[in-house]
């Protein structure tokens, strides 16, 4: 076998032990997501806290010393307009997953918004640099096959941190490897053997996402008393509310107050 | 209406009529009435916020006496101290309650005197409020940046009896609320259980 064919074969293999995995070990916990409330909004399982506080401490430094440094260099020295055309473009190269992972989840009426989002953006937006369509009404929303397993009805499973990466959950773990080998992106580059495509847009897309955060996080930092447990229920929320689909101007899932202390 | 039908009757008939049509109307304008409430109660809160908490050279002691002030005509800080601490709540003993919200209370004031001393020229938008329980409405809003995207925050009022008060702020879908509540039981969790290991936490971050 050759190294190239070895390595597909290696990921080929990896994809499906994964994805058995998801079928079968999160069988047992696998429920429809139930409209949250109470305490249990931004709760989730985690069984494997140790593991996963030692990784979170190797990803905040990992934060502190590079990656929010390098996010701050980015915000500050480009413009609003820079920055603005390097999500469009960012989010534009992700239309494909957009579009898949709508349709299925039977989300008909947002797959067309997306593909006439890709349609006008490459070449009214001058290859997805402005992002036209949201001046249109045609606003962009993230989806990934995390999601699509959640709307399936598969549960988070656990909490998971990954390295540099970050928070996810088991679901959404494996929901990650699904959209990288389903990348039309990424399928090209490999098959190329253009790997830095899909490494620098990953390096590029993570320092832009990042540098929008960057109050945010410092604050969320300084003001938890336990900064792991903080990250996890606002993680949480915040995926949850993706997922739904929650329009921030009717959030549903309000924590219950009435309940007996 | 049936001609022949006898005058009482009929008069009975046209007063229900319009005692339907009166309270129809009624009714609308009065629900719409407690959200615009809500609405202008936060459009309130914020620009007093910005009118009295965002001088620069206000000093750190005065800032943190205006904060508290505003939190407590705002904000049902208990209600919201309560929440917090969850099922803890009930564990605890007077002693410790009464230091809790007290130390509860000094952490949001310190926090808030610190964010607001960073203040550089955010604006709050209101946008829509909507009825989310029987007491409570959500107030949604948009804080301005000049040098970043909005931020969405949702303010949620509750009703208690002519007065209003903010029981819950969600930040981009993150509720402050829930995110403190899994903070504060990981501390009480990694103290064994113990909401003294809390209290200790707290108790050193307002000595800091």
């Amino acid at each position: 076998m050759t190294t190239a064919a070895n390595i597909r074969f290696c990921k080929t293999f990896f994809v499906l032990v994964l994805c058995a995995g998801l079928t079968f070990g999160l069988g047992a916990c696998a429920k429809s997501q139930s409209p949250e409330s109470g305490y249990k909004a931004g709760a989730i399982a985690d069984p494997i806290e140790p593991v996963n506080r030692a990784i979170f401490a190797f990803n905040t430094a990992f934060d502190r010393f590079l990656f929010e440094p390098t996010a701050k260099i980015y915000d500050a020295v480009f413009p609003g307009f820079v920055k603005d055309s390097v999500q469009s473009f960012m989010r534009n190269l992700r239309s494909p997953l957009i579009i898949a992972n709508n349709l299925l989840q039977g989300q008909i009426g947002d797959a067309g918004v997306a593909t006439a989002r890709f349609i006008i953006n490459t070449t009214a937006g001058v290859a997805g640099l402005v992002d036209v369509a949201a001046g249109q009404g045609l606003m962009y929303e993230d989806e990934d096959f995390g999601q699509t397993l959640a709307v399936w009805g598969l549960g988070d499973g656990m909490y998971v941190v990954l390295p540099i990466l970050g928070p996810s959950s088991l679901r959404d773990a494996g929901g990650k490897v699904v959209d990288f080998a389903g990348d039309p992106l990424q399928l090209w580059a490999n098959n190329t053997h253009n790997d830095w495509v899909y490494i620098t847009r990953g390096a590029i897309e993570g320092i832009d996402n990042r540098a929008r955060v960057i109050k945010a996080v410092e604050d969320l930092r300084k003001n938890s008393l336990d900064y792991y447990a903080a990250v996890r229920s606002a993680y949480v929320q915040r995926r949850h509310a993706v997922i739904n689909d929650q329009d921030p101007q009717t959030s549903a899932s309000l924590p219950d107050y009435d309940e007996q202390y | 209406m049936n001609a022949t039908c006898p005058r009482p009757i009929a008069s009975l008939f046209s007063i229900l009529t319009l005692a339907a049509v009166l309270s129809f109307f009624s009714i609308a304008p009065a629900k719409a009435a407690s959200e615009e409430a809500a609405a202008a109660f936060v459009d309130g809160l914020g620009k007093k916020a910005l009118s009295s908490l965002t001088a620069p050279e206000l000093g750190q002691a005065e800032r943190e006496k205006r904060v508290r002030s505003l939190l407590n005509s705002y904000f049902d800080v208990n209600t919201i101290a309560k929440f917090a601490l969850g099922t803890n709540w009930r564990n605890a003993n007077e002693t410790q309650r009464a230091e809790y919200l007290k130390l509860f209370e000094g952490m949001i004031v310190k926090t808030y005197a610190q964010r607001f001393s960073e203040y550089s020229g955010q604006e709050l938008k209101i946008g829509k409020a909507t009825k989310a329980s029987e007491r409570d409405t959500v107030v949604a809003s948009q804080i301005i940046q000049p040098d970043g995207p909005p931020v969405s925050v949702e303010w949620r009022v509750r009703d208690q009896g002519g007065s209003m008060k903010i029981i819950d702020v969600i930040v981009e879908r993150i509720s402050m609320s829930v995110t403190q509540r899994s903070d504060f039981a990981s501390v009480i969790e990694g103290g064994g259980g113990n909401i003294d290991a809390l209290l200790e936490t707290l108790r050193k971050r307002a000595g800091k």
